[in-house]
C-alpha cells in the first residue's frame, strides 16, 4: 500500500511536470534559405552516412575530395537502406546526427519538418543544373534541405523477341497505342502476360502516379489532396483495365519476373535502371529495348534517387556543404557513376560520352527531363501507403475506381500533409 | 516508562532490520536501475505519450506536443485497417492456439506412450524448429508455398491437384500462417505437455484401470484432469504469443493481399515507421489489455475449482 501510494506520487508528480512543459507551439514562420558558407578549402572531420551500394563505395569519392581539400577528413558510415530512416531519425531526435547524409526522395518532408536539416545555402549550388523533378525533391515549403546526388527514374522495358512477333515495331506514342502494343503481345506476340505491373502493394504508387500526371493529375495541390479529381480516377481506370482485361498478373510469384521475361512469357514492364544490371547478369542484355513513358497531356515518368542533407547538428557546416557542394559537380558525378553505377543528378553531366554514347542509358537521360517526384510533405509515406492498398482493389477486386480514388482522398485527408 | 535495556534492544533490532534493508536494496540495485531507465521509463512514457498527439516532426523537442486525453483511443475505432488487423489477430489466436495446443498434446501423448523406439529423434525433430530462428522459417515457407515450384503444391501435383498460390489468395494466406505458425510452436508445447504428463502418478492410472477404465475414460478422467495446470500455462504463454505475432506476415505477405493478414502488431510497426507515435503507443496498450484480458480468461476457465 505504502509503495504504492509512493509510486502514485512519483508517477503524478513527474506527470504534472511533463504537463507542464507541454503545449506546441504555433507552427513557427518559414525558414529562408541558410546562411553563405566560408571561402576556401574544407577542414576538419566531416562525417558522412550513406546507404546501400552509395555508402559502400562513396570513400572512393572521399578520397579525392580529401586530395583536393588536405586539412579535411572525411568519414563514411555505409549504413543498410533497411534501418536508415529509423536510424536518422533518431540521431536527429538525440541530437547526435552525422554533419551529412544521404536522405531517399520521399523522406526529404518528413526529416526537413523535424527541423534537423540545415537549408540549402542560397548562393552554394546552381539549381538549375539539376534535372528540374530532381530538385523539387529537396524543397519543402518554398525553402530546399538539400542537393540531389543521384537519380533513377522509370522506363518500359519491352521484350525485342515477342515484340516483333506481334508486329510491333515501334514505341508505343501514347496511352491508347500503349494498351493495342499489350494486347498484341499477348494475343499476337505469344506472351502470357502482355505486360506485368505491380499490382497495388508496397511501392505500387511509383508506377501509378506517373499515369496520373501524363494525365494532368497530382496528388496534391499544395493546399490539399486531389486523388478524387477525374484525371485521377481516368488514371485508375486506365491501370485497372491492365488487370481487368487479363493483361497483367496479379499475383505473379516473387523472383519470378525476370525469368518469365526472358522466355517470353511477359511482354513488357516498368522500372528502372537497375533492371539492366539484372538482365545482364542472366545473359539477357539484349533481349529488351526501352521505351519512353506514353503520351497523354505529358509523357512523366516517376524520379526517384538520393539526396545529400547536412543537418543543423552538425559541428562542421562549412565543411559538410563544401563535400556535398564537390559531390554535384559534373565531373565528379560521371566519376561517381563509374563508381557506383548511381545515375547523375547534374544534367551536364549526361553530356559525357560514358553515359551518351550508351543508347540504353540515354534512354534514362531522355526521360529524367520529363520525371516528377511526389509531394514533399511529411505524410507522404503514409498517404503513399493508403494509396498502394487501394492500388491493390483496384488490380484485385472489381471495385469501382471512383470510389476508390474517394476512399484514398478521405484517408489522405485524415492523414493530412502534416503541417 | 521503558527501562534503557529495552530501549538498546529495539534499537539493535531497528538498526539491523535497516541494515538487512540496505543490503537487499544493494544487491538488486542493477537490476532496478535497469527496470527503471530501460523499462518502466519508457513503458510510462509510453502510457503518456499516447495520450499526445507526438509525432516525427516532434523528435527535436517531444515536450513541446499537446495532450488530447482519449483522441488517438477513439480514432482506432475508425482506423479499417486496424479493425481488419483485429479480426485477423482474433482469428490468429482463436484458431492457432486451441490447434498448437491439440497437435503439442498428441506428439506429447504419443512420445509418453507410444514411440518409445525414437522418442529422443522425435523430441529433437518437433522441437527443432522451435529454436530455429522464425524468420528463417518464414523465408523458407514462402518458397515451400510458392505456387508453381514449392514443395507443397509440387507434391499436390503428384496427386492430380492443382494448388492454389497458397500466400497470394485472401482466403488462404491467414491459415497458411496458422498452419506454419502451429508447426512451428507445437514442439514447445510438446515438451511442457510431456513434462506435465510425466508428472501424473502411475498409481492413478493403475487404480483406473482396477476400475475398469478404458483407455478413453483414463484419458478422460485422469490425464486432462491432472494436466490442467499445464494447459493453463500453455494457454496462457501460446495466447500471448500469438496475439503478437508479426514476423510471419512481415516476412510472408507484407500484410497482404488485400491486408488479409495484417496484425495488430505489424499495424502498431507500420504507424510507428509512419511516425505516428501517440497513436501506436495508443495502439499498444489496447493490444496489451487485450493480452491481460485474454490471460484472465484463461486463468478463470481453467484454473482448479480450489484455487479460484
Amino acid at each position: 500500500m505504502k509503495t504504492w501510494m509512493r509510486f502514485a506520487a512519483v508517477g503524478g508528480l513527474s506527470m504534472s511536470l511533463l504537463l507542464a512543459g507541454c503545449g506546441r507551439e504555433e507552427a513557427g514562420t518559414a525558414e529562408g534559405p541558410g546562411e553563405s558558407i566560408a571561402d576556401g578549402p574544407a577542414e576538419g572531420d566531416i562525417t558522412v552516412w550513406a546507404m546501400g551500394a552509395e555508402g559502400e563505395n562513396l570513400s572512393v569519392m572521399a578520397d579525392a575530395f580529401m586530395r583536393d581539400n588536405p586539412d579535411a577528413n572525411v568519414k563514411v558510415t555505409p549504413i543498410p537502406w533497411d534501418g536508415a530512416h529509423d536510424k536518422i531519425a533518431n540521431a536527429i531526435a538525440a541530437g547526435e546526427t552525422p554533419d551529412v547524409a544521404l536522405i531517399g526522395t520521399t523522406w526529404m518532408g518528413e526529416f526537413a519538418r523535424t527541423g534537423g536539416l540545415d537549408p540549402t545555402p542560397a548562393d552554394l549550388i546552381d539549381e538549375t543544373s539539376f534535372f528540374d523533378g530532381a530538385w523539387d525533391t529537396t524543397v519543402v515549403d518554398g525553402v530546399s534541405y538539400g542537393v540531389p546526388w543521384y537519380v533513377e527514374t522509370r522506363l518500359l522495358y519491352v521484350n525485342k523477341d515477342v515484340a516483333r512477333a506481334a508486329g510491333v515495331d515501334k514505341p508505343a506514342e501514347n496511352w491508347e497505342e500503349l494498351a493495342d502494343s499489350v494486347r498484341a503481345f499477348q494475343e499476337e506476340g505469344g506472351a502470357e502476360w502482355g505486360i506485368s505491373l505491380q499490382p497495388g502493394g508496397t511501392g505500387a504508387w511509383q508506377t501509378v502516379m506517373p499515369l496520373v500526371w501524363q494525365n494532368g493529375g497530382d496528388a496534391y495541390d499544395g493546399d490539399q489532396f486531389t486523388f478524387d479529381s477525374p484525371q485521377v480516377v481516368e488514371a485508375f481506370d486506365y491501370y485497372r483495365a491492365f488487370f481487368s482485361e487479363g493483361m497483367s498478373p496479379t499475383d505473379l510469384p516473387e523472383g519470378s519476373l525476370e525469368p518469365d521475361f526472358i522466355a517470353d512469357k511477359i511482354g513488357a514492364f516498368v522500372s528502372g535502371p537497375w533492371h539492366m544490371g539484372v538482365l545482364a547478369d542472366q545473359d539477357a542484355a539484349d533481349k529488351y529495348e526501352l521505351w519512353h513513358m506514353p503520351n497523354r497531356q505529358a509523357a512523366t515518368s516517376f524520379i526517384g534517387g538520393g539526396d545529400l542533407a547536412v543537418f543543423k547538428d552538425s559541428k562542421n557546416r562549412d565543411g559538410a556543404w563544401k563535400f556535398v557542394q564537390y559531390l554535384s559537380q559534373p565531373e565528379v558525378q560521371v566519376e561517381w557513376y563509374a563508381a557506383a553505377a548511381a545515375l547523375p543528378a547534374v544534367e551536364a553531366a549526361w553530356e559525357d560520352p560514358v553515359l551518351a554514347q550508351d543508347p540504353y542509358l540515354a534512354a534514362f537521360g531522355e526521360q529524367l527531363t520529363d520525371a516528377k517526384s511526389p509531394p514533399t510533405i511529411a505524410t507522404w509515406e503514409q498517404v503513399a501507403a493508403e494509396l498502394d492498398s487501394g492500388l491493390e482493389e483496384l488490380a484485385k477486386t472489381d471495385a469501382d475506381s471512383t470510389e476508390i480514388a474517394g476512399v484514398i482522398q478521405e484517408q489522405a485527408t485524415s492523414i493530412g500533409a502534416g503541417d | 516508562m521503558t527501562t534503557p535495556s529495552t530501549v538498546t534492544g529495539q534499537t539493535r533490532q531497528t538498526s539491523q532490520r535497516a541494515r538487512r534493508a540496505r543490503a537487499g536494496w544493494g544487491f538488486t540495485s542493477p537490476f532496478t536501475a535497469l527496470f527503471l531507465v530501460f523499462m518502466a521509463g519508457p513503458v510510462l512514457a509510453s502510457l503518456l505519450m499516447s495520450f499526445t498527439d507526438i509525432g516525427s516532426a516532434d523528435i527535436r523537442n517531444p515536450l513541446g506536443v499537446n495532450f488530447v486525453g482519449f483522441e488517438q483511443y477513439g480514432k482506432l475505432l475508425e482506423d479499417a485497417r486496424f479493425l481488419k488487423a483485429a479480426g485477423n489477430t482474433a482469428l490468429f489466436v482463436v484458431l492457432g492456439v486451441p490447434l498448437t495446443m491439440l497437435a503439442g498434446l498428441l506428439a506429447a501423448l504419443g512420445l509418453n506412450s507410444g514411440l518409445t523406439k525414437f522418442r529422443g529423434l522425435f523430441r529433437v525433430g518437433y522441437y527443432l524448429p522451435v529454436v530455429t530462428s522464425i524468420v528463417a522459417i518464414s523465408v523458407v515457407w514462402r518458397f515451400l508455398l510458392q505456387p508453381e515450384t514449392g514443395l507443397v503444391n509440387s507434391v499436390l501435383g503428384l496427386l492430380g491437384i492443382d494448388g492454389p498460390h497458397w500466400l497470394a489468395d485472401t482466403s488462404l494466406a491467414l491459415p497458411s500462417l496458422i498452419a506454419m505458425a502451429t508447426w512451428r510452436n507445437l514442439g514447445f508445447l510438446m515438451v511442457i505437455f510431456l513434462a506435465g504428463l510425466q508428472a501424473i502418478p502411475q498409481n492413478l492410472y493403475e487404480a483406473a484401470r482396477i476400475d475398469g477404465a478404458g483407455w478413453w475414460q483414463q484419458f478422460r478422467y485422469v490425464t486432462l484432469p491432472m494436466l490442467r495446470p499445464t494447459m493453463l500455462f500453455v494457454a496462457v504463454i501460446s495466447t500471448i504469443g500469438y496475439l503478437q505475432f508479426f514476423e510471419e506476415p512481415f516476412v510472408m505477405t507484407q500484410g497482404g493481399p488485400l491486408n488479409s493478414t495484417v496484425s495488430i502488431s505489424y499495424h502498431i510497426y507500420d504507424q510507428f515507421g509512419f511516425g505516428n507515435y501517440g497513436y501506436a503507443s495508443a495502439m499498444s496498450y489496447v493490444l496489451f489489455l487485450g493480452i491481460v484480458a485474454l490471460s484472465l480468461l484463461w486463468f478463470r476457465l481453467l484454473s482448479s475449482r480450489d484455487d479460484r
